[in-house]
């Protein structure tokens, strides 16, 4: 540990718990947009903020009575910001969705822990309503063994996956030291602060593990 | 030829992505692959069946490629259709998510149609969708309705332009009526103008109401 490290632990004390949220927020926001795969869902995080949105509307709901410019100023801002986090929730959900839906199989087989259950929940339907759709557009007419949908025999794979080698802008949060790119003889040091373009899986698991953003 | 019908319906659906809305489903060719992956069972169970179970690939490497033959167009028969309905199917759910009234829409198109003249009337009352499709969708926009009402305080349908500012100037396109914000009702009538809380007409704007100025 060095200054750098003290120094950066002392500043996150001194941050209060909103500013920490909506840090978090935005870079969950920022790695779900750019991470080929899908990433895990932050429960806690998203627990606070939906309740801190809550609670602003009914703030909001309870003033716009009240005529005061100070306070109708007061409710601008609260407004305005309200509608910003409203932004960042539904386009973080919408990149979920959107991936959920572009991999469905993929997901449903590799990364079912990291879905919200009511994610899971759109999974399930969403992937029997598919298959019905197909089965009583035309696959109940084909023969039985051409049937199902997550074939992975005959050379082609019907699983459609996500591209593990997908370039990413990434920075690092501390030093991570070494990372080896899989698959290359390439290895190179990153150290706070360092902004690299990397493929994805060579740095998943430092990612995932916090100690490198997206950006 | 095999195969080349299944070629024809994948460039259909390549058509189906650069397009606005969806073109008519192509029944006729969907039932014809399928015909044709269904002869090709035929031919392979009769083959495999004057083989009488002994059969060995090296002695008859005509047969064995035969049967290869046949395995692999069924099979790319199989993928070139679910390509054509996977691409007609997202093009709906896009819909949904975006707010479209795929079904309703379809059926003003159906009635315009009609109402076009006797010419018209054959070609009004055909769907661009498949009744399998248009079930697709009624069970869709559930599904979606039920994800939804799980964020009822995001409003996932919502806009994805990152909000500037708390309040819009927008011209009014059609007559709207009146709708309740914060700060009383506000009557919209056509060619009007009005400075207005973005949250409470984004819903206007995306049905085509309201025009957002800049």
């Amino acid at each position: 540990m060095d200054i750098d490290d003290i120094l950066a632990e002392a500043l996150h004390v001194s941050a209060p718990q909103e500013t920490l949220d909506l840090q978090e927020l935005t870079r969950a926001w920022v790695a779900e947009r750019v991470a080929p795969e899908l990433l895990p869902y932050p429960d806690a995080l998203m627990e606070r903020v939906l309740t801190r949105i809550r609670r602003q509307i009914e703030t909001v709901e309870e003033q716009t009575g009240n005529m005061d410019p100070k306070t109708n100023f007061k409710l601008i801002v609260i407004q305005t910001e309200l509608e910003r986090f409203k932004f960042l929730v539904r386009s973080f959900l919408r990149a979920r969705v959107a991936k959920i839906d572009k991999y469905p199989l993929h997901v449903q087989q590799n990364s079912a822990e990291y879905l919200s259950p009511s994610e899971s929940q759109y999974l399930t339907a969403h992937q029997n309503l598919l298959a019905s759709h197909y089965q009583s557009s035309f696959l109940s007419q084909f023969p039985n063994s051409l049937q199902k949908l997550d074939d992975t025999q005959g050379g082609i794979s019907m699983i459609d996956a996500p591209d593990p080698d997908t370039a990413v802008f990434c920075r690092a949060l501390r030093d991570v030291g070494e990372i080896n790119v899989v698959g290359t003889d390439r290895a190179f040091e990153m150290k706070r602060g360092d902004v690299r373009v990397v493929r994805w899986s060579a740095i998943r698991e430092k990612v995932l593990a916090g100690d490198i953003e997206l950006v | 030829m095999y195969g080349e019908l299944g070629n024809k319906l994948v460039q259909h659906a390549k058509r189906t992505q650069s397009l606005a809305h969806l073109p008519p489903y192509q029944a006729e060719m969907v039932r014809a692959v399928t015909r044709e992956v269904r002869d090709l069972e035929k031919d392979r169970a009769s083959t495999l069946e004057s083989l009488a179970g002994s059969f060995d690939p090296s002695t008859d490497p005509a047969t064995a490629c035969a049967l290869l033959v046949n395995h692999l167009c069924q099979r790319r028969n199989k993928r070139c259709m679910l390509a054509y309905h996977r691409v007609r199917s997202d093009k709906l759910e896009e819909m949904c998510w975006s707010g479209i009234d795929v079904l309703e829409r379809q059926q003003q198109a159906g009635k315009a149609g009609e109402s076009a003249g006797s010419l018209g009337a054959e070609v009004g009352n055909m769907s661009s969708l498949s009744p399998e499709e248009e079930e697709y969708v009624r069970q869709y926009s559930d599904l979606l309705a039920a994800y939804k009402g799980q964020w009822t305080d995001i409003d996932l349908t919502g806009s994805l332009e990152p909000p500037r500012d708390l309040f819009i100037d927008v011209r009014v396109l059609k007559d709207a009526g009146e709708i309740q914000t914060e700060y009383g009702a506000i009557t919209l009538t056509k060619n009007s103008q009005f400075y207005v809380r973005q949250g409470d007409v984004e819903r206007l704007i995306a049905q085509g109401y309201l025009q957002k100025l800049s």
